[in-house]
């Protein structure tokens, strides 16, 4: 019985994700139009080498943001720097993609810099002074101030569990605040950023919606092109390969790392709480300073601007059908809540009941799916339903089962559950974790049935990481693009997609209103969680 | 067939694959005996409990309650219809109840029963727990949590109680007070009890019966003064760690010779050939000071134990031999002084291997 059970839900589960990764390497050898023969020896190197510097600028910026801000808040007193604590992790609110509009409307010729620079030395041509972010380096400046949260909560982690006799081990060898940092604090805490920057390179890898904007050609984008321009699904296919062969080493990466950062800290030779220094002078005003640029940077300047322009063309604001948006919202988020939390149960409490090695190497597999990009997914989940129409249900005789699945809420959920369910899966397992396996046996022996002990013990318990978990799909739900505008019904339009659209149509101001909105309901939630997420203990 | 309370026979008791006790056979012949088995940490005490518990299967042999079959090769009944109660070793608590909404879980168990129910108030108070009632398990220390398990344990009035190191985080202050108390309650209620520890003296004092674990086997199963003094083989010898072994030869029923301590008297337990060469166990009882001996030793060692010192003294043949001396005693001795030894010696139990 133990067996078919929790062995069955998690078969189909791991199945199902795995769907995207096994069409991607079958159809990698399948043929092509000759579009592919062209791109072989035209653009696919373009969009390797546009990925690859993509990349490693988004790294180098995020560790240094990240890195550096997670180190002033963690070792030092200044002002503000409770303020900073959860204040820097705002930046989540902000997609990539809503950035770079901010980005494009602020530093644009006669853009909102021209403005305040008219308004406030009168008119001239102030168009040759503003510095220009498109491009390449506007892709770099509006992913890594997106993404550099990451390194920062992590690094911070990793930087609070560090024991203050680390650093009286540092004072005793005389070592200075610098030696300390380069030759302790920073090493102590590799494994920690590692899976921070980890974490910021598969997403800048999946980037579709600010690079797409920037006109910028790398993997992400040549997978949409291939599929929307040229209606080439198997090169998308081809192209998707080769992205997800960066991914998963990335992915297998960031696992170690996580698993060494969890064992990296020797906490049972005693963990003695960290005296922050006070900062005075201009250190405290620099250390300030440089959390602050970060914070407004990252957030403020973006809500300004999105901000700005609802209120300089409030006619968007009438033209968008707000109720719609919130409802189709509301929908998505609901429909995949249920699902991805009853799935994510399941398979939660079959892996702690049954304790079994191969149960947990499928559910290891399952959350793969976080790790591949929402354009992939899309596509690879097109390519599949496409080939099971032809291949299984026509030969069976019954009619075509496409609409079902493409352009329908059925599929975009389902691709969802794929794409999030990584999220739900460990943010319950992670709050199992805080319950000793004898808590159930203690259960049992009081008289309590299996059911009851999940009904009655788990349930309560696990409360708070539910609604945990249900707060972060909301949050990766309403930020979503990709996925979306891919595989939505006709008309059908959240605030992601309709800034897209807006955008992609060079209608900027359009966009602002459904972006502002999307940045203030994405931080919300980011405030309500922030304290499970800047956890101290 | 058997009319004990509890019989486990002929059981293999294992985790997974592994087998960590072969082969054992105890009983429990009447409802409301306590007993205790005793093994270093590892040995697989706390596999037996759980084994016993249904939390574990088992491949081979029988477990009874009662008359009632509860596990076999073929038969397991689940944990949750065993009425058995185990109290872990380890923070079992419901982390996201209270101290209080923990241990009355334990009574709504019970609330359909028409069995005579323990006091509440008394059980938190001869536990010393009524301070803690509103806390949350995070918030106590190991050693309250644990005497908040054994509370939920004991108001569930189980058939059988199941006291894994009930007491190894406790204070010692308080130790000695719940032990008593512990005992006291048990007795009272007529609770059947196995108690696993690794503590000789808790086993002793709460055991009618005492189980030594060794080498994956139940050594011994005997009452504490027997499994004391007259262990049954070196391993249980060297397990409670009171005596040595030194060699001796059988010169009549009633006497046998060592080179270091001459002609030693008493009532053999088991009869050895005259004339064999045995390991004779000498415990520090068995030898008694006396200044005006022509058989002395010299000091090695002086264990201050409170009621006693435990003196280690070198034989000529290099023998480490201890004597127990009551610390009231007139005079002490230092390390390197000679110590007499009374003579002759007389030991009422004799034990050889």
């Amino acid at each position: 019985m133990k067996f078919n059970s929790w062995y069955l839900s998690s078969l189909l589960i791991s199945f199902f994700v795995l769907i995207p990764i096994i069409t991607v390497f079958t159809s990698f050898f399948e043929s092509t139009s000759n579009y592919f023969e062209i791109l072989k020896n035209t653009f696919l190197i373009e969009y390797i080498l546009n990925s690859l510097l993509l990349l490693f600028s988004v790294l180098i910026l995020t560790f240094f943001l990240g890195t550096g801000s997670a180190y002033l808040v963690s070792f030092y007193k200044f002002p503000g720097c409770n303020f900073f604590k959860w204040g820097l992790i705002l930046s989540f609110a902000v997609p990539p993609y809503i950035y770079a509009y901010s980005l494009t409307a602020f530093f644009e010729n006669y853009g909102t810099a021209f403005t305040i620079l008219k308004n406030l030395f009168g008119d001239a041509n102030y168009n040759k002074f503003i510095p220009k972010f498109d491009g390449m380096f506007g892709a770099i400046i509006s992913i890594s101030f997106s993404l550099y949260a990451y390194v920062y909560i992590l690094a911070r982690s990793s930087f609070l569990y560090q024991s203050q006799n680390l650093i009286d081990l540092g004072k005793n060898l005389s070592f200075s605040k610098f030696q300390s940092l380069h030759k302790i604090i920073l090493p102590a805490a590799r494994p920690a950023i590692i899976a921070g920057l980890s974490l910021v390179a598969m997403e800048t890898l999946a980037e579709f919606g600010a690079v797409d904007f920037f006109s910028i050609n790398t993997l992400t984008t040549g997978i949409y092109n291939s599929w929307i321009t040229f209606d080439d699904l198997a090169f998308a296919n081809r192209i998707s390969f080769f992205l997800l062969l960066f991914i998963f080493s990335l992915f297998i990466l960031e696992n170690l790392s996580r698993k060494r950062a969890k064992y990296h800290f020797n906490t049972k030779g005693g963990f003695k709480q960290k005296e922050k220094i006070k900062l005075e002078g201009n250190k405290a005003f620099f250390a300030s300073l440089f959390c602050f640029l970060i914070f407004f940077v990252g957030f403020l300047f973006p809500l300004s601007q999105m901000l700005y322009w609802t209120i300089k063309f409030p006619e968007n604001l009438l033209d968008l059908e707000i109720t719609d948006l919130v409802l189709n919202t509301v929908y998505l988020v609901m429909l995949s809540s249920v699902v991805l939390l009853i799935f994510s149960l399941i398979s939660n409490y079959g892996n702690r009941v049954s304790n079994n090695k191969i149960l947990n190497l499928l559910s290891t597999l399952s959350i793969s799916g976080y790790a591949i990009p929402g354009v992939i997914l899309a596509i690879a989940f097109i390519t599949f339903i496409a080939w099971f129409d032809e291949s299984i249900v026509k030969l069976l005789g019954f009619s075509s089962i496409k609409k079902i699945f493409i352009g329908s809420i059925l599929g975009l959920v389902l691709v969802y559950f794929i794409r999030f369910y990584s999220l739900a899966f460990n943010g319950i397992k992670s709050g199992y974790e805080k319950m000793n396996i004898s808590v159930d046996e203690s259960a049992y022996l009081l008289g309590y049935s299996k059911r009851k002990t999940f009904i009655n013990i788990h349930v309560p318990f696990l409360r708070n990481s539910l609604l945990f978990v249900i707060i972060l799909i909301s949050l990766e739900i309403i930020r979503e693009l990709p996925i979306t505008l891919i595989l939505r019904p006709f008309n059908f339009e959240t605030f992601a997609t309709t800034a897209y659209i807006s955008a992609s149509e060079d209608l900027l101001e359009a966009a602002a209103v459904p972006s502002l909105f999307l940045i203030l309901i994405a931080s919300l939630f980011i405030i309500i969680t922030s304290k499970y997420i800047l956890k101290e203990k | 067939m058997s009319n004990n309370f509890f019989d486990v026979n002929n059981v293999d008791f294992s985790i997974g694959n592994k087998i960590k006790v072969k082969n054992v056979s105890f009983s429990i012949k009447n409802r409301g005996e306590t007993i205790c088995l005793l093994g270093p940490s590892g040995i697989g005490k706390t596999t037996i409990l759980r084994s016993i518990a249904g939390l574990e299967k088992i491949n081979k042999g029988e477990i009874k309650l009662n008359g009632k079959l509860l596990s076999s090769e073929k038969k397991n009944v689940e944990p949750e219809n065993r009425n058995i109660s185990l109290s872990f070793q380890e923070n079992s608590l419901f982390p996201h109840y209270n101290v209080k909404k923990n241990i009355l879980l334990g009574a709504e168990k019970n609330k359909d029963n028409n069995t005579k129910y323990i006091n509440y108030d008394e059980l938190i108070s001869l536990l010393n727990i009524s301070q803690i009632l509103n806390k949350y398990p995070h918030e106590i220390s190991a050693g309250e949590a644990q005497r908040v398990s054994l509370a939920r344990s004991l108001i569930t009035q189980p058939d059988l109680l199941l006291l894994d190191e009930p007491l190894s985080n406790v204070d010692q202050s308080f130790k000695e007070e719940i032990q008593r108390n512990l005992k006291k309650i048990l007795k009272d209620l007529k609770i059947t009890t196995i108690i696993v520890t690794h503590d000789s003296h808790e086993a002793f004092y709460l055991g009618s019966k005492c189980g030594i674990i060794l080498n994956q086997e139940l050594k011994q199963f005997d009452d504490p003064y027997n499994v004391y003094h007259l262990p049954n083989s070196i391993e249980v010898v060297n397990f409670l760690n009171r005596g040595i072994l030194i060699p001796a030869q059988v010169t009549s029923p009633k006497s046998l010779e060592n080179e270091d301590l001459g002609t030693i008297t008493g009532n053999f337990i088991k009869p050895f050939p005259i004339g064999s060469k045995v390991k004779l166990l000498i415990q520090p009882e068995d030898l008694h000071h006396d200044d005006t001996s022509n058989l002395k030793m010299e000091v090695v060692d002086r264990k201050f134990r409170g009621t006693n010192f435990i003196y280690t003294l070198k034989a000529p043949s290099n023998a480490l031999i201890p004597v127990f001396v009551h610390s009231h005693h007139i005079h002490q001795h230092e390390i390197d002084e000679k110590f007499g030894i009374k003579r002759p010696i007389h030991i009422d139990h004799i034990v050889c291997f």
